[in-house]
């Protein structure tokens, strides 16, 4: 106990660590590093776009590279690492009263593995005319014949990289979860945030070797005269869409998932109420992350698959509206009667539940096959992933930066900077996203670097509503950046009784070595 | 110590989970790969995205069935990289249910060289490609042309009478066989020297 | 604004190089989106008329959902903040509530399923096809071929902004449009010549991608004359944004002039020699 802050020295602790609360503050900081080269690129896209006529990117291809790269970094780079390299490496133990992660060695090769995979896919960026594919990379525009030179292998192998950096740390969190809970730590105890990764983690085992699989098809295609997808030799492209989307799909559940996680954990923290219909909410995400498997081919809608399978995706798709409107639904009524504090991550949380709502509805829309004639690639697409998923993941990021940072670093953000840092956010993406529903019912399609004179108007609002994201993304930075270092010192449980989970009951910030005697959950009440 | 005793099991527990779910990864690259030849033969029985059957020898129709009679278009495409003409050599033919028809398309190799070729082919509506079946087809080899030659390409086929009893088929008068002639990427598809291929 | 909002202008068909003889200069009706459009273009098909019908209700579900839950996040807002009410409730709990907001979810999706699933049906059916038309993805440029009469065939290429005349709008005019007769239900096959490309018309509910090695199937029917607008609707490649489509529907009258002056510039010039078809013929027998 008495070497509880015993920390090796620098290039130990930080290269070779194998510490989770460290690697998850490396996992974090690799985060806002492709968040920032992510967010310059859709900002330089929204600037090409502000007006009609080509203004900046003559370079067509460049532009195609632009739009992918965005996607795989925010993705892959962003979200991915944020939420569960960064809060779940950090909170996973912590939450389930656990010392550490189950295998601490491979949690530092997870890391390792998506730096070295984040600088293959800046170089494929810089190779050549770059990767132009869109982050689906279908062929046969992906193939050697339409996009030859490395910078769609060194693409593929950044994601290889990316993936086994993920399957890594999934099958660590689900050990940890399943073998490492304290005693009296039941499964059907544990916070809502572990509930989140642990089916998050399992979605991940299964989604991405589907997608290792496809990409070494592809590999070969281009490179060793395989045909899986090369249609001269056999081979069917629309296979590709059959084995992405059926990666895909749960990935954008992946991305969500833990989301709802830190969500739940925030609302229930500054209701001051534990969470309504627990059971409910935990099974919710276990069966999204189900159903996600089955509703892949809603994205190829417009590849000519017959009616009937049509039909089914369509029915299956509507589907997921249940379990999602379940959580809604639980949020508001834990909200219902609780004595809520406008912290700003319970702000967030409303911002979230807001955006969450929009992008749902426009799912339900997206959903019927019989539609997507006039929505399939338009920017009505572009606005309901961006609310949905993309926006609302962002959000949780945030909600769980300001609700944890005080946990993490010992130190306490401003409230009154955040609070105008939310606010320019919030009304910075809703300026940005809400006009795209209108562009894309208009008819305009995504992807393109030009546009008709026509959808000039929406697209100025549009481009105006990033330039104030990214002042709030900016200011974010420069609140994270003084809460480190000059942030007001706060003791173990800044938001009182509300936060009843186990972080709350370490120092601030949490000792590099945490629960080395296991706490006794025997006979506590739920979590929550 | 109470609390090594645990780790001690722990690390064994650990490794048995972890050992769980690499099998699981493994088991989905697997499924992954095991999907190409899955998704082929799936496309094959279902007539999955406009899939034909293949030598599939069918009754020939009798009542109301025998009265119908399908209007084929017969379409032809000819990718950039293969310079051929490749045409049907009528658009269209009417042909009874349950009866095997004989349908011509013609290649012409405008080219200098002797080259290599593969067809492939599906049928719209992609719902009625379960009942069409090819007994023999220029597409079910790969076909050499040398240069400057014209070649007729045979194509026999069947459409099955049960065409009439799937609710989503039952009215279709107007189907289309479509083939696409690709230079073939097994056979190097240039050549210049003759060869037995 | 104004001018563009509805321009209404003298389109000269002689855009079809020169191939089409209506008599002179016809107005046309131009179909496309208009600045500050906040919604979808009027419907100009069977196909589209139902589709945008159904989202008007979809969108009354969705927005009353909306404004549901922004009403109960507003009374939350006001009634439960800390000031309000001191002392949280312990709550967790509320089967019959859970059950609720289980089930009429499930009875909503339900009452969107049917006449979606209705939908789609329709628009998938392919109506005894009075006429053919085959439209080939190129990078960057579609081919229009018309199998039915003589094998019609032409490339409808982009016209870049240098280049446009008069009346012709910027991104989505080409130089030779699809012909296409209004009120006539036409089977629309769809190939590729490279990679894969999506033939869309806002305006008509079309949309469909070209695939290379398979040939897909879709069909439509236009109620009114005029110029049709729409865009490549799949990344294809560098110059994705720049292959319009663009439709120009004539009476069946029309049409069939058309047609006439277009075997003349566009027919094949059939290139098989008699020996061969002859041969053909025999083996058939």
């Amino acid at each position: 106990m008495a070497h509880d802050d015993h920390k090796p020295g620098f290039f130990k602790r930080w290269f070779m660590s194998t510490n989770h609360k460290d690697i998850g503050t490396l996992y974090i900081i690799l985060s806002i590093i492709a968040a920032i080269i992510g967010g310059a690129m859709s900002w330089y896209i929204r600037l090409e776009l502000m007006e009609p006529g080509i203004q900046y990117i003559d370079d067509f291809q460049f532009y195609n590279v632009l739009v992918t790269a965005h996607g795989f970094l925010m993705v892959f780079f962003v979200v991915m690492p944020a939420m569960i390299g960064g809060f779940g490496n950090w909170f996973v133990p912590l939450m389930i009263g656990a010392p550490d992660m189950a295998f601490p060695r491979l949690n530092n090769i997870s890391f390792w593995l998506l730096a070295a995979a984040l600088i293959l896919l800046v170089i494929a960026g810089l190779t050549g005319g770059g990767p132009g594919t869109g982050w689906t990379v279908y062929p046969p525009l992906s193939s050697a014949e339409y996009h030859p030179g490395p910078a769609v292998d060194l693409g593929i192998l950044s994601l290889h990289l990316a993936g086994a950096s993920s399957i890594l740390g999934a099958a660590n969190f689900i050990t940890t979860i399943l073998n490492m809970r304290a005693p009296g730590m039941t499964i059907h105890r544990m916070p809502l945030f572990v509930w989140a990764i642990l089916v998050t983690a399992f979605l991940l085992l299964l989604a991405l070797p589907v997608l290792a699989g496809a990409l070494t098809m592809l590999l070969t295609d281009r490179n060793f005269g395989t045909s899986f997808f090369i249609v001269e030799g056999g081979g069917d492209p629309l296979l590709w869409q059959h084995l992405f989307w059926f990666f895909g799909h749960p990935e954008v559940y992946i991305i969500i998932l833990p989301a709802f996680g830190i969500i739940s954990q925030i609302v229930s923290t500054f209701s001051k109420k534990p969470i309504f219909g627990y059971l409910g909410m935990a099974y919710a995400m276990c069966a999204i992350g189900v159903v996600g498997f089955v509703v892949w081919a809603h994205h190829m809608y417009m590849t000519g698959l017959d009616v009937d399978t049509r039909a089914y995706f369509t029915a299956a798709t509507l589907v997921i509206a249940v379990p999602t409107g379940v959580k809604i639904f639980s949020w508001l009524a834990t909200m219902w009667g609780g004595s809520i504090d406008f912290k700003t991550p319970m702000l967030y949380a409303f911002g979230f539940i807001w955006l969450f709502v929009v992008g749902g509805v426009t799912g339900v829309t997206l959903a019927n096959a019989g539609m997507d004639t006039v929505f399939h690639d338009t920017y009505f697409v572009v606005a309901h992933f961006h609310y949905v998923m993309a926006i609302a993941a962002i959000f949780a990021m945030f909600g769980g930066f300001y609700y944890w940072i005080g946990k993490m670093c010992g130190r306490q953000y401003n409230e009154g900077l955040a609070k105008i840092q939310f606010w320019i956010f919030f009304i910075g993406v809703n300026v940005l996203f809400f006009p795209q529903h209108f562009s894309g019912m208009a008819g305009m399609p995504r992807r393109i670097p030009d546009y008709p004179d026509a959808y000039a108007g929406w697209n100025y609002v549009s481009s105006i509503g990033a330039f104030i994201t990214m002042a709030g993304t900016f200011l974010f930075l420069w609140i994270a950046y003084r809460t480190v270092t000059s942030g007001e010192k706060i003791g173990a449980n800044p938001w009182g009784e509300g936060a009843t989970t186990l972080e709350w009951t370490v120092d601030s910030p949490a000792p590099f070595h945490t629960h080395e005697v296991l706490p006794d959950m025997t006979g506590k009440a739920p979590a929550e | 110590m109470v609390t090594t005793v645990t780790a001690g099991n722990l690390t064994v527990r650990n490794r048995r989970v972890g050992l769980m779910l690499a099998l699981g990864v493994v088991a989905m690259v697997g499924l992954a790969y095991a999907s190409v030849p899955l998704y082929q033969l799936f496309c094959q029985i279902t007539g999955y995205g406009g899939t034909p059957k293949v030598g599939v020898v069918v009754e020939k129709a009798t009542g109301a069935a025998a009265e119908r009679v399908m209007t084929v278009m017969l379409d032809a495409n000819v990718n950039k990289g293969l310079d051929w003409e490749f045409k049907p050599q009528v658009s269209k033919i009417k042909m009874p249910l349950g009866e095997e028809t004989l349908a011509f398309y013609i290649a012409r190799n405008l080219s200098d060289v002797a080259i290599t070729g593969t067809a492939t082919y599906n049928v719209t509506p992609f719902k009625a490609a379960e009942y069409v079946s090819k007994i023999e087809c220029f597409c079910f080899t790969e076909q050499r042309l040398e240069a400057g030659e014209e070649m007729p390409m045979p194509v026999s086929f069947y459409i099955d009478p049960e065409i009439m009893n799937d609710p989503n088929t039952k009215d279709l008068e107007n189907i289309v066989l479509s083939y696409t002639f690709f230079p073939s990427r097994k056979t190097a598809s240039v050549e210049t020297k003759d060869d037995n291929s | 604004m104004g001018d563009m909002l509805k321009r209404l202008s003298v389109f000269v068909l002689t855009l079809m190089a020169g191939a089409m003889v209506l008599g002179g200069e016809v107005m046309a009706q131009q179909y496309r989106s208009e600045p500050w459009q906040m919604g979808f273009q009027e419907p100009r098909s069977p196909s589209a008329e139902r589709i945008f019908a159904f989202h008007d209700m979809l969108l009354v579900i969705e927005a009353a959902i909306v404004i549901f839950v922004l009403g109960i996040m507003t009374y939350i807002i006001v009634k439960f903040n800390s000031k309000a009410n001191p002392t949280p409730s312990k709550t967790s709990h509320n089967t019959l509530l859970e059950v609720v907001w289980t089930i009429v979810p499930i009875i909503i999706l339900v009452v969107i399923a049917v006449p979606s699933l209705k939908l789609l049906y329709f628009t998938d059916r392919t109506y005894d096809p009075e006429l053919t038309i085959k439209v080939t993805g190129n990078q960057w440029y579609w081919t229009y071929e018309y199998p039915d009469n003589n094998d019609i065939e032409f490339d409808s290429v982009y016209v870049p902004d240098d280049e446009l005349e008069e009346g012709q709008p910027r991104m989505l005019s080409v130089d030779s449009p699809l012909v296409l007769p209004v009120d006539t239900n036409i089977r629309i096959l769809l190939a590729s010549n490279d990679v894969i490309h999506n033939f869309a018309m806002p305006a008509l509910g079309l949309k469909l991608d070209t695939t290379p090695g398979r040939a897909n199937e879709t069909w439509v029917s236009i109620n009114d004359e005029g110029t049709y607008y729409g865009m490549c609707s799949e990344l294809c490649g560098v110059n994705h944004g720049f292959m319009p489509v663009q439709i120009e529907a004539v009476s069946k009258e029309a049409f069939n002039e058309w047609l006439v002056s277009a075997e003349e510039e566009f027919g094949s010039n059939d290139s098989r020699s008699d020996e061969v078809v002859k041969f053909a013929a025999a083996l058939g027998q």
